[in-house]
């Protein structure tokens, strides 16, 4: 059984790569899942199973867009799972990237951050077109 | 601390009672023994069962305290979800906006595209079938603007359509709307006009593009535009009323330039 998550893309859901030898999770685009639930559960399994099984580093690699109130929330989730971690002495972190044309969407991300006592990187990036 | 610490010394007293030797035999001796003996088990029953209610408070209140914390933090967490979610939400309207507005709009002079001007021509049909409100449409285009890309290239063309845009709008009526048809082709929609009512208008819109001044990176171009006008006709389609002033236009053109012409 297979311990990594590849899940594709589409309009309203982020794809999704979990690899968990190299210790990274990473979120790409837009997400406003029909049924969020069934698509995050499987991200927070995943974390959960990594912060309780693993001991090797987790990085938290994201390039969201928009996200829907459900998936905010799933977030935050997912943050308070590193949080709880970080607390317990392992090593986690979280890098925000972000299209350097849109800066509300970094703001979004510094209220994420808020709470977080682990490192939390938010850098813009330039988006070729 | 027992609970009845007022009685202390009283008990010590009958304690004492008891010890003493002289009284071992006396007949209510017995009976005492036995009461204080009851007394202090019933006593020490009392306050172990305090002590229980006690712990059973103190776990109850503690629950009460975590439970509370817990509702802080939920409701918290709640609000900067609902904060966050509302954000995003702006985020997306905005978005949308300036997709439609993009979907609208030419990029080079702003006005109105096609899209838009047919959705306003549409509306105006519904009004005109509904409460018999007259609408009149005018064709511009510009004379001889290939020249002006042929000898000073697009850049200086593109400058002067948007210069030329400004005055256009600059001459028309709040209600008016001016759109991009192509490339230096321009469609004036006015609502609530008919054509004796736009004949004036079209004589202003005339002078304007002639006293346009156009000064661009030390190039100076006057301009004329010729104008074709139509109102609309009842039962008639938007795009038979659009050929009309087509045709017109092209006529204003065949006799010279520089003139609107109304439909025939």
């Amino acid at each position: 059984m297979t311990h990594d998550l590849n899940i594709p893309g589409s309009q309203s859901t982020p794809a999704i790569q979990a690899d968990w030898q190299a210790g990274s999770l990473c979120m790409q685009g837009d997400s406003y899942p029909e049924n969020s639930y069934e698509l995050f559960n499987q991200v927070i399994g995943w974390t959960e199973r990594f912060l309780a099984d693993a001991t090797h580093p987790l990085t938290l690699q994201l390039e969201l867009v928009y996200l829907n109130t459900s998936s905010v929330k799933a977030m935050m989730d997912i943050f308070d799972l590193l949080e709880e971690a970080h607390l317990d002495g392992r090593e986690v972190r979280v890098i925000w990237r972000f299209d350097d044309r849109n800066e509300r969407i970094g703001e979004l991300a510094e209220e994420f951050r808020e709470d977080c006592t682990f490192d939390f990187a938010i850098t813009p990036m330039r988006v070729s077109v | 601390m027992t609970g009845s610490g007022g009685d202390a010394p009283l008990l010590a007293d009958i304690a004492e009672l008891l010890e003493h030797p002289d009284y071992q035999d006396h007949p209510l001796h017995a009976a005492l023994a036995e009461l204080y003996r009851r007394h202090l088990e019933q006593e020490m029953r009392v306050e172990r069962l305090v002590a229980i209610a006690d712990g059973f408070q103190r776990t109850a209140q503690e629950d009460l305290h975590a439970t509370r914390h817990e509702l802080q933090r939920q409701l918290r967490r709640q609000r900067k979800i609902t904060h966050i979610a509302d954000r995003y939400q702006a985020l997306l309207g905005e978005r949308n906006e300036a997709l439609l507005g993009e979907s609208h709009h030419d990029a080079l002079t702003g006005l109105a595209n096609r899209r838009l001007m047919h959705e306003y021509l549409e509306q105006l049909l519904a009004a005109k079938q509904r409460h018999h409100r007259p609408f009149t449409v005018a064709m511009i285009d510009i004379d001889h603007f290939k020249r002006i890309n042929d000898q000073h290239g697009h850049a200086v063309g593109d400058q002067a359509l948007v210069l030329l845009t400004e005055a256009l709008q600059d001459a028309l009526r709040t209600n008016d709307l001016c759109g991009r048809w192509g490339g230096e082709e321009f469609l004036v929609i006015l609502p609530e006009t008919t054509l004796e009512q736009a004949e004036p208008l079209m004589s202003r819109l005339c002078q304007c593009m002639r006293q346009l001044d156009i000064h661009y990176q030390g190039i100076h171009l006057n301009l004329t535009a010729s104008m074709g006008v139509a109102e609309h006709r009842t039962r008639e389609s938007i795009e038979q009323t659009l050929q009309r002033a087509d045709k017109a236009l092209l006529q204003a053109k065949r006799e010279g330039r520089d003139r609107w012409l109304a439909a025939s």
